[in-house]
């Protein structure tokens, strides 16, 4: 059989503009090639900027994950300040990231790759009786009947949709509610955070809004709501579909390579030291040998990216991005990070690896995803790691609003020092964020941000490693060119954010003077 | 359960809720569910794309109450075409745009999130394959197609145009690196394809999701011929963007006594102090955040004891910076386009309760630029 490449784009149903390209030969992919195709330029605009504006500017990088860029903005901030944060402001911190994680979790299972999985026409013959579902078959059943079932139709065929009447329509009922949890999470940080998804609460030294006995109140009854659907609706739904006998090989197909980063989140103390997602990094899936994450073992490769060969393999602190569009064998805006040399896999499936809580291990074990060698975590791991945070997460979350303290500081007044550096690493949901700044003269003189996707949707790097989204990939079944389903099943696993992951510019030279574009 | 979409009872919930939205009364409910009834034998189709965005409206979007998201994709509108929601990718979801376009000649609403760059032939921001070819580390794939490419394509056969957000409407943060990728305003490409095409700016970043979905309703009752279009010279409703935060304020009466918060641990439940010396944008910035608030009404940024960054402004972020400081050359006396003498007096006595520093400025006077969070 010939090799035959097929070019994907757009890539839906993420954040922003990828495109993939496969090469398949005998139904299976043979090599891949991801994309980013959009452009802003977000660190320039910060260079000579009060360094207060950080937080306001780099949280519009991306309308998904704004919570992560303020927050570590605002560590980057503290960092530089030398602030020593209030205990009250750490927990709302947390509890706000906490909500967005929530929120940007289920949306990314509902509402971006549900319907990689669920048949919404299996609605048309729902025969049950529950009448909120009754009244959803209505109202699909009318829209069909005008041959106007966008944005659910079209789509790519598969032979193995969740084509169940009950059981599709089921999901189908919780694609709906989870629209609306994924609001009240919104509503939930909006309580301290002013609102969402751009917000206002939190500043270099703390937050903005004392925690009272009233909003803590009202956090928690949003928070208990939330847990119990998580628990009975999400947690479940995943449980399902990694249930469905079709999806089997998905529990391998689509491993990144093995090697897991994570910066780790949530801070259980004033200096950062203990974080409830601890910090590590995993090699080639030795998952029981987590080694300390050392920040100076991270470069970025340029090779086949869109800048200058003498930007290579460089610390992201001291970063050069000099753009060279046209050059041979480069194809994407993405630079190439590399920790050790190696691309790494960063998002939930990592920082669940890395911590290891009871519920994945357990699932893990009964899926019997851990007798198995090589070791191996594909597409539905990576959704299940995803989910089973989102509990995690939501359950500690009512254990940090009993730490509030109402009345006590909720901010560390500092100036600005003439001349400092900073850094601030926490976790998007999609993966390790760090934020690097330098001030001098009062003013921000350099500022940095590595994002998740950039690491997870990465093009090859100088030794011609492929980034982790390329890897996993490799050997996805593509029977059918015209519906290549199971490429974007696989893309979809990672939540891709390419707002983010393409935000670069050279803040020495001010612009990108060379970029062309041919 | 009748066969029909949606019932005339369900169209005066609707109708009632829209009246709520934006803002009217009562009695208009009727008419409007005229109107809504009329516009719903067809769903308007609508295509949604994304040029340099973040994706932040369309999150926003997600939020919305009046209606509900959901209500909006089964009930209310034709989504042919959103990046974010869609089912179909690739080919098949570039297939949705070329069909609707089609069949719904002169009848979609073009919705644009982020702005449109024009350096380069557009490469800057590319979705769907284009016609050529390029080489692909040794191989040869179709090349990429530029948003800007799209918008000739899409805005000659289009109803309207709804810019959506900052960026869109004002070219927003990307415009800030203009130079470089010719990041553009949407009403400013359109106008260049067809000067006579209406283009309906929803500020905000994000733009609230009542904005967005008020501004879309407000235009399609305009073509449909149920109203006219009350846009100002921005291109936005009036509705949303036509009153001042600062003179709706919950915090008006302590900016008027002179309290200001100047350190975030005062934390007296009972006296909201006024976020002016915090670098509050209130002053300069027209948005209904204070009645309509955000989030299911839970909260707003001033309300969380936060300043106004100004984000509706067709200035921000640049000309905004640094966000927080005090505005400088804040003319007081003059801070509402409506102030009559009453105004000018209650100003006066608020000068004076602000204290010597702020008059300097008034006077347009330098004082030495105090450090960040003070």
């Amino acid at each position: 059989m010939v090799a035959q490449i097929i070019s994907i784009d757009p890539v839906t149903r993420i954040e922003g503009h990828l495109r993939i390209d496969v090469e398949i030969e005998g139904g299976k992919v043979k090599d891949a090639w991801s994309s980013g195709t959009m452009f802003r330029g977000f660190e320039m605009l910060l260079k000579g900027k009060h360094p207060f504006d950080a937080q306001q500017v780099t949280e519009r990088i991306c309308g998904v994950c704004p919570l992560s860029h303020g927050t570590a903005a605002s560590y980057n901030l503290d960092d530089a300040l030398g602030v020593e944060l209030p205990d009250n402001a750490r927990l709302i911190r947390n509890l706000c990231l906490g909500a967005n994680f929530i929120q940007s979790h289920v949306l990314h299972f509902y509402h971006l790759a549900a319907l990689d999985y669920v048949d919404v026409t299996a609605v048309l013959k729902y025969s049950g009786n529950d009448p909120s579902l009754l009244l959803l078959k209505n109202k699909i059943s009318n829209l069909a009947d005008k041959n106007d079932l966008y944005p659910f139709m079209p789509r790519y065929d598969s032979g193995d949709y969740v084509s169940d009447p009950e059981l599709a329509t089921t999901l189908v009922g919780h694609y709906v509610q989870a629209l609306e949890m994924r609001k009240k999470a919104h509503e939930m940080l909006s309580i301290f955070y002013g609102r969402a998804p751009s917000f206002v609460g939190t500043i270099p030294g703390g937050v903005t809004q004392p925690p009272t006995l009233s909003n803590i109140l009202a956090f928690r009854s949003r928070l208990s709501e939330l847990r119990r659907w998580i628990d009975n609706v999400y947690i479940q739904d995943i449980l399902t579909v990694a249930g469905v006998s079709a999806y089997k090989p998905f529990m391998t197909a689509g491993d990144s390579g093995g090697n897991y980063l994570a910066y780790g989140v949530f801070d259980e103390d004033q200096k950062g030291t203990k974080k409830f997602i601890p910090r590590g990094v995993i090699f080639g899936n030795d998952v029981m040998n987590v080694k300390p994450m050392d920040e100076t073992k991270l470069t970025e490769s340029v090779a086949h990216s869109w800048y200058k060969d003498e930007c290579e393999g460089l610390h992201p602190k001291e970063g050069k991005t000099e753009p060279e569009v046209g050059k041979k064998d480069a194809y994407s805006f993405l630079k190439a990070p590399r920790y050790e040399g190696k691309p790494m896999e960063v998002g939930p499936l990592s920082r669940m690896l890395v911590k290891k809580p009871d519920m994945l291990v357990k699932l893990a074990t009964d899926l019997g995803l851990l007798s198995m060698r090589p070791l191996k975590f594909g597409i539905l791991p990576r959704h299940a790691a995803r989910a089973i945070e989102c509990k995690i997460i939501a359950d500690e979350m009512d254990k940090w609003l009993d730490q509030l303290k109402p009345g006590e500081p909720i901010w560390d007044k500092k100036g600005i020092p003439n001349e400092a550096h900073g850094r601030g690493l926490v976790e998007a949901p999609r993966g390790a964020l760090g934020h690097w700044i330098h001030i001098d003269g009062k003013k921000i003189a350099n500022y940095q941000c590595i994002v998740p996707t950039t690491w997870n949707a990465s093009p090859r790097d100088k030794n011609g490693q492929r980034g982790p989204i390329e890897t996993a990939l490799l050997g996805i079944p593509v029977t059918d060119p015209d519906n290549p389903i199971n490429v974007v099943r696989c893309v979809r696993s990672f939540d891709p954010c390419l707002a983010c992951a393409i935000h670069i510019i050279h803040p020495e030279h001010n612009g990108v003077k060379a970029f062309r574009v041919v | 359960m009748t066969g029909k979409l949606v019932t005339r009872r369900q169209f005066l919930k609707h109708a009632g809720a829209t009246a709520a939205l934006l803002g009217l009364s009562e009695a208009m409910i009727p008419q409007i569910a005229r109107a809504l009834e009329a516009m719903v034998q067809g769903k308007p189709p609508i295509i949604w794309i994304q040029g340099q965005s973040c994706s932040g409206c369309s999150v926003s979007l997600l939020n919305s109450n009046y209606p509900m998201i959901a209500e909006v994709v089964l009930d209310k509108l034709s989504i042919r075409y959103h990046p974010t929601i869609m089912a179909s990718a690739g080919y098949k979801a570039i297939e949705a745009i070329e069909d609707s376009k089609k069949e719904n000649k002169g009848k979609y609403v073009l919705v644009v999130e982020g702005p449109v760059p024009k350096n380069e032939g557009g490469e800057y921001c590319t979705f769907g394959l284009g016609n050529g070819k390029k080489e692909l580390m040794g191989n040869t794939v179709p090349d990429d197609k530029p948003i800007i490419e799209w918008m000739h394509e899409l805005v000659p056969d289009a109803a309207a145009v709804m810019a959506v957000g900052n960026c869109a409407s004002f070219g927003g943060i990307p415009a800030a690196n203009a130079s470089v990728t010719g990041a553009t305003a949407v009403k400013d490409i359109v106008s260049e394809i067809d000067k006579k095409k209406p283009v309906v700016n929803v500020g905000g970043c994000p733009a609230h999701p009542d904005w967005t979905i008020g501004s879309a309703l407000e235009a399609l009752l305009a073509i449909s011929g149920q109203g006219k279009l009350d846009l100002d010279s921005y291109n936005r409703s009036r509705t949303f963007f036509g009153k001042l935060i600062h003179e709706n304020c919950e915090r008006r009466a302590a900016f008027d006594a002179g309290l200001f918060l100047e350190d975030w641990n005062n934390q007296n439940p009972d006296l909201k102090l006024c976020l002016f010396k915090m670098g509050c944008k209130g002053p300069v910035t027209y948005a209904d955040c204070p009645t309509r608030r955000w989030n299911s009404q839970v909260n707003w940024c001033v309300g969380a004891n936060a300043p106004c960054h100004g984000c509706a402004e067709p200035t921000f972020y640049k000309d905004l910076s640094p966000l927080y400081e005090p505005l400088p050359n804040v003319d007081i006396v003059g801070i509402s386009p409506t102030t009559d003498t009453l105004g000018w007096i209650a100003a006066g006595a608020t000068a004076v309760g602000i204290g010597a520093h702020y008059l300097y400025k008034q006077l347009g006077q330098k004082t030495e630029s105090k450090e960040g969070g003070e």
